[in-house]
């Protein structure tokens, strides 16, 4: 009688409440989590990082001061360069499916297409010397350094360097696998 | 033996039906309820303007999704050669694809309009809430069919949008948060096929699951409630 | 009328048995719940459950049907005079907004098909300007106006959180500022100066966002960043 008068803390029924509450939540975690694994991209077959060699339509050691050339990947197998550095919306390792190779002030940059901003491909404005994006207006100088925002990074660079006859570059990339 | 009327056979049906479940009731309930008269106003039909898109758009959708092939390797991509497909080759595939473009378009300016209305005459007040909150939620599930759906053709435009758009999705700090987001919604380093296999599961099986669902709850609720007072 | 056990025949027997009572039927009750206040017998359509057309009359209830049991509403108090039954008083718009809508809808689709004609096939190389559709087209525009992370991210999160559980910003907030301006209540935006004029200003501001942007990019105005242009 002394246990009707005073209620035990833990009966019975609240134990396997409690019991039950576990056990359906770590079946609930161990059924989620694969599932997010599963979600993860595995890379694709074929995947394959390494130096890919470009033409470009202008060979380096004739471009003049204040000279752009715009190159693309190939697309056969599909390729794409890999940032080696960047900040905003571009991070190393990104990728890209164009880019530029600029002489400024006697030195030569290869940067990668991609606005810091959102990524749109800037277009090389030759009267004033920019780099414009079409997207949200950002505009950048040739040296990749922000001229107007809204983007606040500069352009990423490409890992390169010089290929076996004057107009080919041998720039950091990655062949998709699709 | 005498054939019965036909008129007996459905009653004995009826009744046979009502011993398991109160249809009759519950057809009394629904068609002769009495509805105040200040829900004659035109502005009270946005609501029901929007479910009869909803239906549209899920028969418009069966049927694209029986000639549509998501598959988004090659240039052009199967995804892009099946829309022209459609749109050319398929007997009114141009009417089915029209229908389900601007049956989008309108969906989401009635949407938006019914929500105008729910604000302005303030019917998301007490007992409303949570009904609001599922009006929302849907709006937002609405935005990312139109989303997910721009990408399917597979066009340029389409690229090109769904790439800022994974950008901005990919954009809250800290990096490795925006590079997670970024790397599940695009299911790889770039925008290629994984991403539109995945937009396309969320298009057509992920969102029209929820839509449906969080319908019945809002129609249950509108039911629990009745029509809100006027302004 | 006949009923399937077939006991009319016990029935018929003795004087005064000539109209056969129905055999008493078990009607299941929904959570005790008594229902609303429905129209009266004798004006109802005269299409009972032995009615051959009772069929279509459950075809056109069977979505509230499945909706189930409703709750006790503000019509259900009503007088008379101020409501409607739902069918066919009610009903009958919606039938005319269908047909309406899917004529709308095939015009679009048979006369206006430039919107939905595809661009060249996806090419991550191709140089172009991605435009959103009309309903993203103001938040393209407002990236433009600021800081990447505060415009794409911060602000239109808060945004849409503030917009989730405004009916308890509204409830919560509301009668608290009125009390402080010495207003008697808080009404619905509608008739409120705080809340419906900041809809409406929210409304304006997307719309020059809109119109800026359909503008087009040779249309540029001042901004605190520099000219900014359309899109």
């Amino acid at each position: 009688m002394a246990d009707a008068a005073a209620p035990r803390l833990v009966t019975r029924r609240t134990f396997l409440g409690w019991w039950m509450a576990v056990i359906l939540t770590s079946l609930t975690a161990a059924g989620v989590l694969p599932i997010l694994v599963y979600l993860w991209p595995a890379p694709p077959k074929g995947q394959k990082k390494g130096p890919v060699s470009i033409t470009l339509d202008k060979p380096i050691t004739q471009l003049n001061d204040g000279e752009a050339v715009k190159f693309n990947a190939p697309t056969n197998p599909n390729t794409a360069f890999i940032m080696a550095d960047g900040g905003g919306d571009n991070a190393p390792g990104d990728l890209a499916f164009g880019g530029f190779a600029v002489k400024n002030a006697g030195k030569v940059d290869v940067l990668a297409i991609n606005c810091s901003h959102l990524g749109c491909s800037v277009a090389l404005n030759d009267a004033a010397k920019t780099f414009d994006c079409p997207c949200h207006g950002s505009r950048f100088h040739l040296d990749g350094t922000v001229l107007h925002g809204p983007a606040a990074y500069p352009l990423s660079h490409l890992t390169w360097k010089q290929g076996d006859n004057p107009s080919t570059i041998q720039v950091d990339g990655i062949v998709l696998g699709f | 033996m005498a054939i019965p009327h036909p008129r007996d056979i459905q009653l004995a049906a009826v009744r046979w039906l009502d011993e398991r479940y109160p249809f009759t009731k519950a057809i009394d309930e629904a068609m002769y309820q009495r509805v105040p008269n200040f829900a004659n106003a035109f502005y009270y039909c946005f609501g029901g303007m929007v479910f009869v898109i909803i239906v549209l758009q899920l028969v418009t959708g069966i049927l694209l999704a029986i000639y549509y092939v998501p598959d988004a390797r090659g240039n052009p991509a199967a995804a892009y050669n099946s829309v022209l497909f459609i749109q050319n080759t398929v007997y009114l595939g141009w009417l089915i694809r029209g229908v389900h473009f601007w049956g989008a378009n309108i969906l989401i300016f009635m949407v938006l309009l019914h929500m105008a209305r729910v604000y302005w005459t303030g019917s998301y007040r007490a007992p409303r809430e949570l009904n609001w909150i599922v009006g929302a939620i849907m709006l937002l599930l609405i935005l990312a069919f139109a989303l997910t759906g721009y990408l399917l053709p597979w066009d340029t435009k389409a690229y090109f949008a769904t790439e800022v758009t994974i950008k901005i999705a990919g954009s809250p700090p800290p990096p490795q948060l925006g590079a997670f987001i970024k790397t599940i919604l695009q299911g790889g380093p770039v925008v290629g096929p994984s991403t539109l296999q995945i937009f396309f599961t969320a298009h057509v099986f992920l969102l029209p699951a929820l839509i449906v669902l969080l319908m019945y709850v809002h129609f249950k609720f509108i039911r629990a409630h009745g029509i809100a007072e006027p302004l | 009328m006949s009923d399937p056990q077939g006991t009319d025949d016990v029935l018929k027997e003795g004087p005064g048995a000539a109209v056969a009572e129905p055999k008493e039927v078990q009607i299941i009750e929904l959570d005790g719940h008594v229902g609303h206040t429905l129209e009266p017998e004798w004006k109802r359509l005269p299409i009972g459950p032995d009615n051959i057309l009772y069929p279509v009359i459950v075809g056109i209830a069977l979505f509230p049907l499945l909706m189930g049991d409703a709750g006790h509403h503000l019509a259900d108090d009503m007088p008379d005079e101020d409501t409607h039954p739902f069918f066919p008083d009610h009903f009958w718009p919606y039938p005319v907004i269908i047909i309406v809508m899917m004529i709308t809808l095939g015009l679009l689709a048979a006369f206006v098909q430039k919107n939905l004609q595809l661009e060249a096939p996806a090419d991550p190389r191709a140089v172009t300007i991605p435009r959103p559709d009309w309903y993203f087209l103001f938040l393209f525009q407002f990236i433009k106006l600021g800081p990447e992370l505060v415009m794409s991210v911060v602000i239109p999160t808060v945004i849409i959180i503030v917009f989730l559980v405004w009916p308890f910003i509204d409830a919560i907030a509301g009668p608290r500022v009125a009390k402080r301006l010495g207003w008697k209540r808080w009404p619905v935006p509608g008739r409120n100066v705080m809340s419906g004029t900041g809809f409406v200003v929210f409304l304006l501001i997307i719309a020059v966002l809109e119109v800026w942007a359909l503008a087009g990019p040779g249309f540029c105005l001042p901004w605190l960043t520099g000219p900014v242009c359309g899109a």
